[in-house]
């Protein structure tokens, strides 16, 4: 390491290396060294052309290029231009009056050269643009060695010229004597010439511009070097953001998958998780709710662990997302800005998560935020609206259907509960209740016939708007952005508005610091009308339940509800439901970083990174005086609750690069980290109001004020990382990685942790028998091993805490201390083992790409809550016992299937297909968590219940009565044939994750048309649409779905439905077979439309990029499932993936939008 | 060279720093919402409030909603009560004698009860090495014998052989993973408890509803009257050792019975004179829960949404009254008719014979909010506890008379006279399940006595056999609960009653 450089070398190296770090910047250190700052200048006068040439550069929004040496003198008139006219025609006007001219390279970039310039210098080479040839094979000539004789003192110069890939000389091309900060470009004809200072350093030329992959080349002794740069459209060389650094695509040894920005933009969607759904093979993204904003479950490879969490680690600007248990099963993902989103990585395998050591074990997802611009000003504005729609109704019996099932529940009272019968007084004849007037004809005829889908759903308008303000140039940039969404839910009185805004700067203070960070807040605000889990009475039971023979609302203006029909179990309408049942939450954030960088030495930089996430969330909650089963009981109830979370964290890291000789070349990081995470929570909560109007405004008008609550924990990490990336002949790869986490919250014994792997990769194609095979443009095979842990438990879970307790004594409340937790000094973290072997293969110039992953990871020191003999006074202790096992294949292909001038269509097709076992548990026994249960052997979350054999029938009366059953009524399995049906007859009835899912998306253009079909598919996985229990297992006290109707009868002996009778008549109810039913689907994710007007069009509108798209989300779901979504969940519980009960529908999305840049 | 090797050494020593800060106590963090049982039991208060937590269990099981209601488990298996819920089924696996482990209500009993054994636990370890005023920690060692004694006398009678814990348990402890004790022994600790709580100084009365030596003497009557009966068949002498307990209750003169059976239900009679000891409630503070289920299902007679008809008197039982007892009567112990929560002058009939004792007539028409208590042990309950412990060691007395004609009074009923000590026994017998039905009481009294009332005979049948009006036979196995299912797979010290 050559630590040994004078301070004027130190900046200069700096400065160079600055130059490199961002190839944007590249082409213009040199040719526009002495810029100053651009202000906007009329363009009406003589002007100097330097600075017409940067006014054209940011008002178009493209990259001009040019030599001090040619226009820095020159002034121009500038009154032909017409700033409404293509960038083409204002340069001719102002070149030619110099004798200049231009020419367009790719990527809106324009060189000025003198119109002079002799191409026929340079032989035509034969043009090749399938096969990009690689570095090595524009090796430099070496012409004869007939200069520089004197190799002591004397600077030598060396001449040269750099050539595109047509071979035509390329002018503006940055030649820099590297460890310098002499250098050069070449002039029109690419030539250029440079002096060179003999020293015991060996010299290597860089030569670098935009648009094309730069090259080092070694001089030796040579004089004159000719170089032929290659354009930079390998997506191989694409750059990767992993933990704590980035790395070449073509570099990884791991699995990580990326997707960008604008990818995202296709899609635009509420948050990160559903934008990602689809996006990367292994990320299984269930969005199990319809609600604005949406409630997304993510995955990667499977579920890791049975009672801690199995959601991924994000880090945003290297920032980590430590929140949990936010209200509603919201999370703090939810509250980052889609549209902020530069690209997103997701880290999959040990090697690349294992950098996050004791909190990689569910992988990590790195989110890169947009940055300024290093080329001038640029505002983007990009909008969409939409509109969403409930896309299937339920069956629901309307009200003759219902009338009539009730009368023959009636009717079969006496044969269920003859003794109920016999009193005479417990069944009453439902038509003498048809009296109400508001209700009934006076012959008993209902009135209404209503549509509760059609009264609750509407037609949600939604708009978001993003807006970009960013501005920079190679020595430092800066953005501002603003963002606002107002999006509606297809049940009414559902709403989420959100404004965020984000403010970054990167800057070159000086040649070796570089300081940066960004801030982003967000300010939610959400009406909830879905309840997590709830069996109460929600809106969306009610949706179902509430009878169609009431009204929304009588003539006199007030609520109908279930309760004005005798005999119901009296929920309110759902329109009352979601117009008084009020749930506000509402989210602040704050997201924010600032680092430092500092170069030590070539190749050794130093980073500090200081990172903060505050989240104050506060829920509003009022129920009103007169909702049933809600707040009436209560007399009106309101609660205030926060929720103030903070974290900060603090990493410092040093970080080598470097090749040796082409040979070796080392990537190493070492670094420390700490983390400190609290939260406070309080809760105050009042009932008992005189009046509704308060609300939650006014908690002391509530006379029943209940107890206060608040908590506080804290946490905190001291960690220590390294990671060394060793390349040999860039063709094998080698990665070690480790971390050490210590953490508050484990046993004193066990606060620290190491976290191990090594990952492998081989770039085949590198080799050189390879090189016979055009077709194989890119293989490469990676494998690795590592350990990763999972820590998110509670704080506190090691010590014996105490818990308060309330007790009564001479009517007021007093507090009793007592047992809570006990005590685990041993407790620890939990380890997830993974394996993982990938292939790439690219062929035909990488026109069609394969990637295919196999893991294995397995769990073990699985935390458990595991159950305590209840004898001992405590439920449960968070142990270390369990392991469980995911198995999987990931597979990928893009492919360019046509591509013509004006044509071409793509395909992206992914499969993963995940095989959950768990492998032990503490005692061998099962864990019922929700619906499922946890048992060895059998994925996690196994939906858990009876066998439904159907019904009873007629001829099997005496049978039916060994198990207390009659002919009509629901018969089921005997699993273990002790001639009783009950608990010990539940067995594994289906599972909620699925076998396989994956993505088939075709991308057409024809010109300025794009037409994106994205489907999206899931199979083997089940719902067990709990909604039945009170839909359909029970009638006569709510509406029911129409399945009833096909209830047993004498002549309707075959089917699954129990006759109906009243419900005080007894009824059965399980989860059972019946319930569930294959939720496999595929879905149309996603129909764009999308064109992009022409550059002349949009210069015309003085704008850089005008795009228009159309799209329809959610375009078909095509499943068995009988229910709104296969893709559902209403529960908290981590496993109840695939649990139906009164969810929100997702909606079918017809969005307009539209890109703007200027 | 000079200012780079400056930026190294200041950044070495800032990294030290950090470095050195980092490890020291950065990851020591204390739990600033709760206390540890490491940091607790300092002060005097500390005793009070860890005592104060062992009551909060007995109100565990008192729940109610649509999944039926731990408290009804003793109810539903005398055979005398009906329910409408039919998604309950925990009460419909006990009511139809089809009970397994895997039911709810034993499981949440069980885990109740244990959990406020470990709090009495605690507080018997940790309160004596406080150092606080003798007499005051004396008295609340007290409380904490007797709540641990009621929670024993519990489990054994539901669950017979249990495992025996009177140390704090840790993750080391043996007691984590206990094996049964008989149930001899577990009532042997219940004596020994009882009787330091009776030597622990505790008032006769409290009004604020703590632990009084009224409740101490009388649940010590009770668990000896238990004793001489069934499992243990100790006999004559502790059916006198129940009597006395008894007549001493009955002598200290501190208790009187109601003069209306409405002020069981009046929250204006809580803890005093008949009520001897109870669970405690507080309207808008904890209110007792158990009101949605004493009502008819969804007849629209209460402010409560939530009617769930979870449980009544069967017909049979309240028809096997005598007559002209007044407790059989209309809104005495039961009602059959109530008047509309949308029109209070409108009255219906609700079907089935409701629990009117406990009904909260301001919760269930105004407040849907009950300031009810619910009663553990009532005088009555002493009266004739004395008055069967009485005759079983010396036949008829006066006293014994008189204790169980009391009773009969109230109910307007003629006053027993003559009878043999084998007619004086099942007079007392009736009594005890007419007045004290619906009080988690009746199936204890089965257990003991292994007899079960027969409503149309209105004599006493052998448990074992014995034939509920709607149909089920009691079987040998019906006298106990299964442990729970639970229990049974993280303790496999454990074995399952007999039958279940």
């Amino acid at each position: 390491m050559q630590l040994k450089l004078s301070a004027k070398q130190w900046v200069g190296l700096g400065l160079v290396i600055m130059t490199q770090s961002c190839p944007v910047v590249r082409s213009q250190t040199i040719a526009l060294a002495s810029m100053t700052t651009k202000q906007h200048v009329p363009v009406r006068q003589e002007m100097k052309l330097k600075n017409v040439l940067l006014d054209l550069q940011r008002h178009y929004g493209v990259e001009i290029v040019f030599e001090d040496r040619l226009v820095g003198t020159l002034n121009v008139m500038t009154n032909a231009l017409n700033l409404n006219d293509p960038i083409e025609k204002n340069l001719d006007i102002i070149l030619k009056q110099n004798g200049l001219k231009y020419k367009k390279t790719r990527k809106n970039t324009f060189i000025i050269t003198e119109n002079k310039v002799k191409t026929t210098e340079t032989p035509k080479e034969e043009k090749n643009e399938a096969i990009v040839p690689t570095q090595e094979t524009t090796a430099t000539e070496n012409l004869a060695a007939n200069v520089s004789p004197d190799p002591i003192v004397v600077d030598r110069t060396v001449k040269g010229k750099v050539s595109d890939e047509g071979g035509a000389g390329l002018p503006g091309v940055s030649v820099v004597l590297k460890g310098t900060q002499r250098g050069t470009s070449t002039i029109a004809d690419g030539s250029f010439q440079i002096d060179i200072p003999e020293g015991g350093v060996r010299s290597v030329l860089v030569f670098s511009f935009v648009g094309y992959k730069s090259q080092e080349v070694d001089l030796g002794n040579q004089t004159n070097v000719n170089v032929s740069l290659s354009p930079d459209e390998n997506s191989l060389d694409e750059i990767v953001v992993v933990g704590y650094g980035t790395v070449k695509k073509s570099d990884l040894t791991g699995a990580v998958g990326t997707v960008k920005g604008e990818v995202l933009q296709e899609r635009p969607s509420s948050s990160l998780n559903q934008g990602l759904s689809g996006r990367i093979t292994g990320v299984n993204v269930s969005s199990n709710s319809g609600r604005p904003g949406g409630r997304a479950n993510i995955r990667i490879r499977g579920a890791s662990s049975v009672s801690v969490s199995n959601n991924p680690l994000y880090v945003i600007d290297g920032v980590i997302l430590n929140s949990v248990d936010l209200q509603n099963g919201s999370t703090p993902i939810d509250y980052l800005n889609p549209n902020d989103i530069a690209s997103i990585e997701v880290l999959k395998d040990a090697s690349s998560t294992a950098i996050y050591g004791a909190r990689g074990a569910n992988g990590v997802i790195i989110v890169s935020t947009k940055r300024g611009t290093s080329s001038g000003g640029k505002v983007t504005y990009d909008s969409d609206f939409s509109i969403g729609i409930a896309p299937k109704k339920l069956d629901l019996l309307n009200s003759r259907e219902f009338l009539a099932v009730e009368d023959q529940a009636y009717a079969n009272a006496a044969k269920y509960d003859p003794a109920g019968w016999a009193l005479g007084t417990k069944y009453v004849d439902p038509k003498t209740k048809r009296t109400n007037p508001l209700l009934f004809d006076s012959s008993g005829n209902p009135l209404y016939d209503t549509d509760w889908q059609k009264e609750t759903f509407r037609k949600a308008f939604t708009q978001n708007h993003q807006l970009g303000f960013t501005n920079g140039n190679e020595k430092g940039s800066y953005g501002a952005f603003v963002n606002y969404r107002n999006e509606n839910g297809i049940v009414r009185e559902s709403w989420q508005k959100r404004f965020s805004g984000r403010f970054v700067f990167d800057t070159q203070i000086k040649s070796w610091l570089k300081v940066g960070g960004s801030l982003g807040y967000t300010d939610q605000n959400e009406k909830q009308v879905d309840q997590l889990g709830g069996g109460g009475i929600t809106a969306m039971r009610q949706v179902l339940e509430a009878l169609p023979f009431i009204p929304v609302k009588y003539a006199n203006g007030t609520w109908a509800s279930n309760r004005d029909y005798p005999g119901m179990e009296g929920g309110d309408n759902p329109l009352r439901v979601v117009n008084e049942r009020l749930y506000f939450l509402r989210t602040q954030t704050m997201l924010g970083n600032m680092y430092g960088t500092i170069r030590l030495a070539d190749g050794l930089e130093f980073k500090t990174t200081i990172g903060t996430n505050v989240i104050n969330q506060r829920l509003d909650y009022y129920g009103g005086k007169a909702l049933q089963y809600i707040s009436a009981s209560q007399n009106g109830a309101a609660s205030v609750t926060n929720n103030r979370f903070n974290s900060w964290q603090f990493e410092n890291y040093l970080t080598y690069n470097k090749d040796f000789a082409k040979i070796h070349s080392i990537n190493a990081l070492l670094g420390l980290s700490w983390q400190h995470i609290d939260r406070f929570d309080n809760t105050a909560s009042t009932q008992n109001f005189g009046d509704d109007y308060f609300q939650f405004y006014n908690l002391g008008a509530g006379a029943s004020p209940q107890a206060p609550s608040s908590s506080g924990t804290a946490y905190g990490l001291n960690s220590y990382f390294a990671r060394v990336n060793y390349g040999l002949l860039n063709k094998y790869l080698v990665t070690f990685t480790g971390r050490v986490d210590g953490s508050s919250k484990f046993g004193a014994a066990n606060q620290y942790a190491f976290f191990p792997s090594a990952a492998l990769a081989w770039r085949v194609n590198e080799e050189s028998f390879m090189q016979g095979i055009p077709a194989i443009s890119n293989l490469k095979i990676r494998t690795s091993y590592g350990v990763t842990g999972n820590s998110e438990i509670p704080a506190y879970r090691a010590l014996a805490g105490m818990a308060s307790y309330d007790v009564i004594f001479g009517g007021s409340r007093n507090i009793g201390i007592g047992i809570n937790r006990m005590s685990n000094a041993n407790l620890q973290w939990e380890k997830t083992h993974q394996v993982d072997v990938g292939i790439e293969l690219g062929l035909f110039n990488n026109r069609l790409n394969f990637e295919l992953d196999l893991y294995r990871r397995k769990a073990v020191d699985m935390l458990l809550d595991a159950p305590l003999p209840l004898s001992s006074g405590y439920g449960s202790i968070t142990t270390n016992i369990g392991s469980m096992e995911n198995k999987g294949v990931e597979f990928a292909v893009n492919s360019t299937n046509v591509k013509t001038e004006d044509f071409s269509w793509s395909t992206t097709f992914n499969i993963s297909v995940n095989k959950n076992k768990v492998l032990a548990l503490s005692g061998g026994s099962d864990i019922y968590s929700g619906a499922t249960v946890i048992r060895v052997g059998e994925p996690v979350g196994s939906m858990f219940g009876r066998v439904h054999l159907g019904t009873w029938g007629s001829s099997e009366v005496e049978e039916a009565k060994k198990y207390n059953s009659r002919p009509g009524d629901v018969k089921y399995l005997d699993l273990n044939n002790d001639g009783v049906i009950n608990d010990n007859d539940r067995t594994i009835i289906g599972k909620g994750i699925p076998d396989g899912f994956g993505t088939l998306l075709n991308t057409f253009q024809y010109k300025a048309f794009s037409l994106t079909v994205d489907l999206q598919y899931m199979y083997g996985n089940d719902v067990l649409d709990r909604s039945i229990h009170s839909a359909e297992d029970r009638q006569g006290i709510a509406n029911s779905y129409k399945t009833v109707l096909n209830a047993w009868t004498e002549t309707n002996q075959n089917t699954p439905i129990a006759q109906v009778r009243p419900i005080a008549a007894g009824y059965t109810t399980n989860n059972d077979t019946h319930k569930v039913s294959d939720a496999s689907f595929i879905r149309g994710r996603n129909l764009l439309l999308a064109y992009v007007f022409p550059s002349t069009v949009a210069s015309r509108l003085k704008l850089e990029r005008l795009r228009f798209y159309a799209s329809v989300q959610n375009f078909f779901v095509a499943t068995k499932y009988f229910g709104f979504d296969p893709e559902v969940s209403n529960s908290g519980s981590p496993f109840d993936q695939g649990f139906g009960l009164y969810d929100y529908p997702k909606p079918r999305v017809f969005m307009l939008g539209l890109n703007i840049g200027l | 060279m000079k200012t780079i090797s400056k930026k190294i050494s200041v950044l070495t020593f800032v990294l030290g720093t950090f470095f050195v800060a980092g490890c020291s106590d950065f990851l020591d963090e204390s739990d600033p919402s709760n206390f540890t049982v490491e940091n607790y039991f300092t002060k005097p208060e500390h005793a009070r409030s860890s005592v104060n937590a062992i009551y909060a269990g007995m109100r565990d099981p008192m729940t109610s909603g649509f999944g039926g209601g731990t408290w009804m488990m003793t109810e539903f298996a005398t055979g005398l009560a009906a329910t409408d819920l039919g998604q309950a089924v925990n009460s419909y696996f006990v009511k139809d004698l089809k009970n397994t482990s895997d039911n709810g209500y034993g499981q949440a009993y069980w885990q109740a009860y244990y959990k406020g054994i470990a709090n009495a636990n605690i507080s018997i370890a940790k309160i004596p090495a406080i150092s606080m005023d003798a007499a005051e920690a004396k008295k609340l060692m007290g409380e904490a014998y007797f709540l641990r004694a009621w929670y024993y006398f519990n489990l054994v009678r539901m669950f017979g052989s249990i495992p025996l814990i009177t140390d704090v348990v840790n993750l080391q402890s043996e007691q984590l993973r206990p094996a049964q004790s008989a149930p001899a022994d577990i009532y042997n600790l219940i004596v020994e408890d009882l009787k330091t709580a009776e030597a622990a100084g505790l008032p006769w009365t409290d009004a604020t509803g703590k632990v009084n030596m009224g409740a101490v003497k009388s649940l010590l009557a009770k668990v000896y009257l238990t004793m001489a009966g069934y499992p243990l068949q100790k006999g004559a002498e502790y059916y006198g050792l129940a009597a006395k307990k008894a007549e001493e209750v009955i002598d200290s003169k501190q208790f009187k019975l109601f003069a209306s059976y409405n002020d069981f239900h009046d929250p204006n009679k809580k803890n005093i004179e008949e009520n001897i000891f109870m669970i405690q409630y507080k309207t808008q503070i904890i209110p007792s829960q158990w009101q949605v289920s004493i009502i008819p299902y969804n007849k629209n007679i209460s402010q409560y949404s939530d009617e769930t008809g979870g449980i009544y008197s069967t017909a049979d039982f309240v028809r096997s009254y005598e007559a002209g007892d007044l407790r059989a009567k209309e809104k005495q112990f039961f009602y059959t008719k109530y008047t509309l929560e949308s029109d209070r002058t409108r009255e219906i009939d609700l079907g089935g014979y409701f629990i009117w004792k406990h009904f909260d007539v301001t919760a269930q028409t105004s407040t849907s909010n009950s300031d009810l208590n619910w009663p553990v042990i009532r005088y009555a309950d002493v009266l004739l506890m004395f008055a069967e412990a009485s005759n079983e060691v010396s036949g008829p007395t006066s006293k014994a008379y008189d204790a169980v004609n009391a009773v009969r009074t109230r109910a307007q009923l003629a006053n027993l006279a003559g009878l043999s000590k084998e007619q004086l026994r099942e007079a007392v017998w009736r009594e005890r399940w007419y007045e004290l039905c619906f009080e988690n009481i009746t199936w204890f009294d089965m257990v003991r006595l292994r007899k079960a009332f027969n409503v149309t005979t209105k004599g006493f049948d052998n448990y074992v056999g014995h034939k509920f009006s709607y149909g089920p036979v009691l079987a040998e196995k019906e006298l106990l609960f299964p442990l729970p299912t639970v229990e049974i797979r993280n303790n496999t010290n454990l074995k399952q009653n007999a039958g279940y």
